[in-house]
């Protein structure tokens, strides 16, 4: 008779109720865990979103790197974009080993950016045709952006809380690097000041788009109710999106800038701000790769990737002269 | 041969340490094709702000890991006071009536001198 | 050994010495300038982060020697950077080639080879530069050499490993790198040189003579090309002119343009 009851042994149901005891006593499950496949499958789509958004959000920012004004600000922004890249790189192995039960790797995440299958975060597909972009893309994006990647740093799965933990640390750098070059600006020239109001005019529809839709009444479709029952997220879109108004708002308004929203006011009764929904529609469209400049940023990704794919030949082990 | 590219992607957990008398610590993977690759990547993807005095690169594969069951068997019982100087604090009390003091873990490791 | 003050009170000895640091600062810019292009590009992603830290220590280096000049009085640092035409720059011509056809920003169609070749050769030259400038008749560069070459340790094994794989296999690999090395030492002598101002340069003992940068340059990289059964070059040129001499290509007018964009909208405003 067997007395040892192996792991492996347990039915499904087992395995998920002891899955699901391991998270709620707040452990960090790992990549070689069992896992129930919709967790799998959520993990992998969000953080190869996730990732794949960092290296395609480095393109708007990589035109400012030669462009930036000073030896300093060229010194800054190339350190901001590199960063960029260096998240894409952290959270791409984290989902590199989610997939690597399919057999998939790198090649497959590229090869489903090229073909639309996986997507990249709205902001990315708008364009940033001023120095102020670069200042704003550093300040309020990134503000965005560290409000939805803190919101993740306990998350049940091991790795993407420690690739977030580095993250945010950096992110740190970012959100002050953004607001360096606002600063200057605010506090410069007229025109300089009308290239920040510029901005923020154009950014605010993307920046409100960017924590996604409240409910999946608004487009039909979202994950947030499964990341928040397996722990991996706590905050709603519609709180974080809060969160950033009071974090952000009073800021904006102390430089001097406007929101280039009328009916935006702070609800102290229901403790909410109460704002112009963007339009989600639009929102959907451009996430699915038709946004102004969607296809410019995947051109110019494919194209390097392409251009150097002798390289990656050239190097494969079982390519190598002796 | 591999026209693909994909065997490119081979994967290495990268180590380091801060300062010459810190231990090795991990610090994250990255895709190499080779282990000098793989080194001249290391430190810039996961140290550009740090203080770094040795870089390891091991391949992936040659790692023996426990796996989920391993893992879970790692936990034991409390009841091992004997292995531990908490199993030995009645000797203090013993010390003190024949007027000596007891040599706990902070006078003990104080003899090697300070840094 | 001289000073800040001293090298001031020597009109023949700082045009000589401000000589040599525009062409030591506008090098080192052009060609951080090359990389950071490369910015979001680069064949694998692990690399990118890794060319990136490259490009900005080499920007880091433009802009020591940018602040050696403007404490010689010739300006500030950023106007140094910026504010001079292409006519004005003393940077080697091979430096200021763009990285393939195309745009940063628009179907690029950049050469890894032609990357890989331009940093590893330029790299070295660098070293050796650095360590004649250690010994310099000019004490303030004697310590930026020693800063500089502190980190210049690893983009040389950086740019070396690249060079040596790649050069190292068989086929396609094999036949863009050699393509890459015939033409980066076509201009490469542009690179060793010290223009016109040469004996100016030598005589107030700033750095060694450009024969003796060149032949060390040579002997460096024998044992590279030997190993790789490459043949060495039998000449080092300046095919398309001296860079020191302030010949310059249109890559250059056409970097500068985009290096000085916002920077032009006003020069005067705090940025």
């Amino acid at each position: 008779m067997d007395v040892l009851t192996s792991f492996e042994r347990l039915s499904d149901e087992e395995k998920y109720e002891h899955f699901m005891k391991r998270i709620e006593a707040g452990e960090k499950i790992e990549a070689d865990d069992w896992m129930p496949e919709e967790y799998r499958q959520t993990l992998i789509k969000l953080i190869s979103m996730h990732g794949i958004s960092e290296i395609m959000g480095a393109l708007p920012e990589k035109e400012w790197v030669p462009k930036a004004p000073t030896l300093r600000r060229k010194l800054g922004i190339m350190a901001k974009v590199q960063d960029e890249m260096g998240h894409g790189q952290l959270l791409l192995r984290v989902a590199e080993d989610l997939m690597k039960p399919y057999g998939r790797n790198r090649e497959d995440i590229m090869q489903d950016l090229f073909t639309g299958r996986l997507k990249f975060h709205n902001v990315f597909h708008m364009p940033a045709p001023t120095w102020g972009d670069a200042g704003l893309i550093g300040w309020l994006v990134d503000g965005a952006a560290i409000m939805t990647q803190t919101n993740m740093l306990k998350a049940s799965y091991g790795p993407y809380a420690r690739a977030l933990q580095r993250i945010c640390a950096e992110e740190v750098f970012h959100a002050q690097h953004g607001e360096a070059i606002i600063m200057a600006l605010a506090e410069g020239t007229e025109e300089q000041k009308a290239l920040i109001q510029d901005s923020l005019n154009r950014w605010w529809d993307s920046l409100l788009m960017f924590f996604g839709p409240a409910s999946a009444d608004t487009t039909g479709s979202s994950k947030q109710d499964i990341t928040v029952k397996y722990k991996i997220r706590s905050k709603t879109n519609e709180q974080l999106r809060q969160d950033f108004f009071s974090k952000y708002v009073p800021r904006i308004l102390s430089l001097g800038l406007e929101i280039p929203d009328e009916t935006m006011h702070y609800d102290k009764e229901n403790e909410t701000w109460v704002y112009q929904q963007p339009d989600w529609n639009e929102f959907k469209n451009i996430v699915k790769n038709n946004g102004p400049k969607s296809k410019d940023r995947l051109d110019l990704r494919k194209n390097a990737y392409d251009q150097n794919a002798w390289v990656r030949k050239a190097l494969s082990p079982d390519n190598q002269a002796i | 041969m591999d026209e693909t590219g994909k065997g490119f992607y081979q994967e290495f957990e990268v180590f380091s340490k801060r300062t010459f008398k810190s231990p090795f610590q991990h610090q994250f993977s990255l895709l190499a094709p080779n282990e000098e690759l793989a080194i001249v990547m290391a430190q810039e993807n996961f140290m550009r702000r740090e203080p770094v005095a040795d870089i390891w690169v091991v391949k992936r594969s040659d790692i023996r890991m426990l796996d989920q069951e391993e893992r879970e068997g790692l936990q034991r019982l409390d009841n091992k006071d004997y292995r531990n100087t908490k199993g030995y604090g009645y000797l203090k009390k013993k010390w003190r009536d024949y007027e000596q003091n007891m040599l706990d873990e902070k006078e003990i490791l104080s003899w090697g001198g300070d840094d | 050994m001289k000073t800040v003050e001293e090298a001031k009170q020597d009109a023949s000895y700082k045009s000589a010495l401000t000589e040599l640091l525009y062409q030591l600062a506008d090098d080192d810019f052009i060609v951080a300038y090359r990389g950071s292009e490369w910015l979001g590009l680069a064949p694998h992603i692990e690399e990118d982060v890794a060319f990136s830290s490259i490009s900005q220590d080499t920007m880091g280096h433009a802009t020591m020697f940018y602040q050696l000049l403007e404490e010689l009085g010739e300006g500030d640092a950023d106007h140094l950077a910026h504010g001079r035409t292409p006519a004005e720059r003393k940077n080697a011509i091979i430096l200021e080639e763009v990285n393939g056809p195309g745009h940063y920003l628009k179907e690029p169609r950049y050469d890894w080879a032609f990357a890989v070749v331009r940093h590893y050769f330029y790299t070295l030259a660098k070293k050796i530069r650095m360590e004649s400038v250690k010994q310099s008749s000019y004490e303030p560069l004697q310590h930026v050499a020693v800063k500089v070459n502190m980190e210049l340790y690893y983009h040389h094994m950086h740019w070396k490993t690249w060079f040596m794989q790649l050069t190292g296999t068989q086929g396609e690999a094999r036949e863009r790198m050699l393509t890459a090395v015939e033409t980066v030492l076509e201009d490469f002598g542009g690179v060793l040189t010290l223009g016109p101002k040469e004996d100016e340069i030598t005589k107030h003992g700033l750095i060694e003579g450009e024969e003796f940068q060149r032949k060390r340059w040579l002997q460096e990289i024998k044992p590279i090309f030997e190993s790789l059964n490459i043949e060495m070059p039998k000449a080092l040129g300046m095919k398309r002119g001296n860079g020191r001499a302030g010949e310059h290509t249109e890559d250059l007018d056409s970097a500068i343009d985009t290096l000085t964009e916002v920077y032009r909208q006003d020069p005067a405003a705090t940025w």
